[in-house]
């Protein structure tokens, strides 16, 4: 693989710095992104020049020649919004009041709220908070800025794309799933929505971090995590709540390798439920046959 | 962590004309529709353009539009003007989507072969386009110009192909590493010459 005098790492792992241009331009797996995203979490020089050189690939989308899009296109968008959930602005760190009195973890980012419900309420403009720390070169702020965001945030940031794939029955075929998804959006939006929505994260056996969102009052949870890795073509990820009178299946679904998978879970969560995860083969099963690669408790 | 998250008024320049795109964000971040329609009026067209630049396929590519669309109008409260200009954070999310497609599906093996017999470098055969993209246009070409053939193949394949460096590799018979060093020194000349900076 390393056939030239001036690479040393043949992956990149001896001298992750010189995946800063395949990166910038999306060229990267999952996992290769993850090795570099962990170097740019250690360097700032490195998340000054991820910044400028995603800057950089912009520019080459600038120079791409427009195309008018049909007029069904804006008229299906626009249709659409009134049934579509907004995230609220990440709140002012720390030191700012919650947004909500709902015991959170402190390193979690703050619970989703009524935004969806009540878009224009509370839901202040992202350029309004405050700005904490230090003033810094713009640069070296914009590219922590940038790269400097938690992995639950971006993670949360990406759970409310209706778009974005859910339930292994619809593998690729997100656009053929459209009921389904609507569906699950809009569970996704009533727990976001519910007064007592809270939210739970365990990381999984590989490490990538999961969150459990649910309102005990509803009965509704789902389950997100963050890029979590492909599986071959006759496996599913499997969710089940784990009680005292042993698992009950809640659904399965799969995931692209990378952004963020979520579900809203099939069936009704009791608060205290433990919500497992299984690998398991296509379709699911009636009880698990592996070990959960991760369990969270709805408390 | 968090605490670096906050936006202030440290607005780009593009963000001072009156209802700017970061205005538009700002009141799509609150559930304005009119806003949102204005803001798709501004960069659809522009996103449809990079993301069919990749897929090829227009209803596909129509397809994926939407897709980024609704993702500005469910995550336009996490957009952070200091991070950079609306339309650079709208662009980040298109290309990165259209990747995604690519990736995820058989569009990637079938529209391989178009790709194939098309010019690597800039392509810009439309007469539609805006005086103000027809000099981002050639402000681009003008840069990829600077580079070696091997850089401008392998960043034209990554980033308007969808191709990853290992397919790039692959594609032009070179070893990855190779290829790591040529988008990323590729990259930098490019920065230069666009006189990209934080």
């Amino acid at each position: 693989m390393t056939g030239t005098g001036n690479n040393r790492g043949g992956a990149g792992a001896e001298n992750p710095g010189e995946l800063s241009g395949a990166y910038a331009l999306n060229a990267l797996n999952a996992e290769e992104a993850a090795g570099y995203e962990a170097h740019l979490a250690e360097s700032e020089q490195a998340r000054i020049e991820a910044a400028e050189l995603s800057d950089t690939a912009v520019a080459l989308g600038r120079a791409t020649a427009p195309v008018q899009p049909s007029a069904a296109l804006k008229a299906s968008l626009m249709a659409r919004l009134a049934s579509t959930p907004q995230l609220p602005p990440l709140p002012a760190p720390v030191a700012a009041p919650a947004v909500r009195a709902v015991p959170v973890p402190p390193d979690v980012v703050p619970t989703i709220t009524e935004a969806s419900a009540a878009p224009g309420i509370d839901a202040a403009p992202a350029g309004q908070n405050v700005p904490a720390g230090p003033t810094r070169g713009a640069a070296s702020e914009r590219a922590r800025q940038r790269w400097f965001r938690g992995p639950v945030s971006i993670l949360v940031a990406a759970a409310a794309a209706v778009a974005l794939f859910v339930g292994g029955a619809f593998a690729g075929q997100a656009f053929n799933a459209d009921q389904f998804q609507q569906q699950q959006a809009a569970g996704l939006a009533q727990i976001n929505s519910a007064p007592d929505s809270q939210r739970a994260s365990n990381v999984t056996a590989d490490g990538h971090t999961a969150t459990l969102v649910w309102s005990a009052e509803r009965g509704l949870s789902a389950l997100l995590v963050d890029d979590l890795p492909a599986l071959p073509s006759d496996r599913d990820y499997q969710l089940w709540y784990i009680g005292g009178d042993g698992p009950i299946p809640a659904g399965t679904f799969d995931s692209s390798g990378t952004g963020t998978v979520w579900r809203v879970l099939d069936g009704k969560i009791t608060t205290g439920d433990v919500i497992g995860v299984t690998v398991e083969p296509k379709g699911g099963s009636k009880q698990p046959t592996t070990d959960p690669i991760v369990a969270i408790q709805s408390s | 962590m968090l605490g670096l998250m906050t936006a202030d008024f440290d607005f780009d320049l593009e963000s001072t004309a009156p209802a700017s795109k970061e205005e538009l964000l700002g009141r799509v971040a609150r559930g304005d529709e009119t806003a949102f329609g204005d803001l798709y009026d501004q960069m659809a067209p522009r996103v449809l353009g990079l993301v069919k630049r990749l897929l090829v396929d227009h209803a596909q590519s129509e397809e994926v539009t939407q897709e980024i669309f609704l993702e500005i109008w469910q995550s336009a409260s996490r957009y952070e003007a200091q991070r950079g200009g609306a339309s650079t954070w709208i662009l980040t999310m298109a290309h990165r989507r259209a990747v995604d497609r690519i990736r995820s599906s058989q569009a990637g093996r079938d529209r391989d072969t178009k790709i194939g017999i098309r010019d690597l470098a800039v392509e810009y055969d439309n007469v539609s386009e805006t005086v103000e993209t027809r000099i981002e246009h050639e402000r681009v070409e003008k840069a990829m110009s600077r580079l070696t053939e091997l850089q401008r193949q392998a960043i034209s394949l990554a980033y308007y192909g969808g191709l990853s460096h290992s397919e790039v590799a692959e594609r032009l018979h070179i070893p990855l590493g190779t290829v790591k060093t040529r988008l990323r020194d590729g990259m930098i000349r490019l920065r230069d010459e666009l006189g990209v900076a934080s």
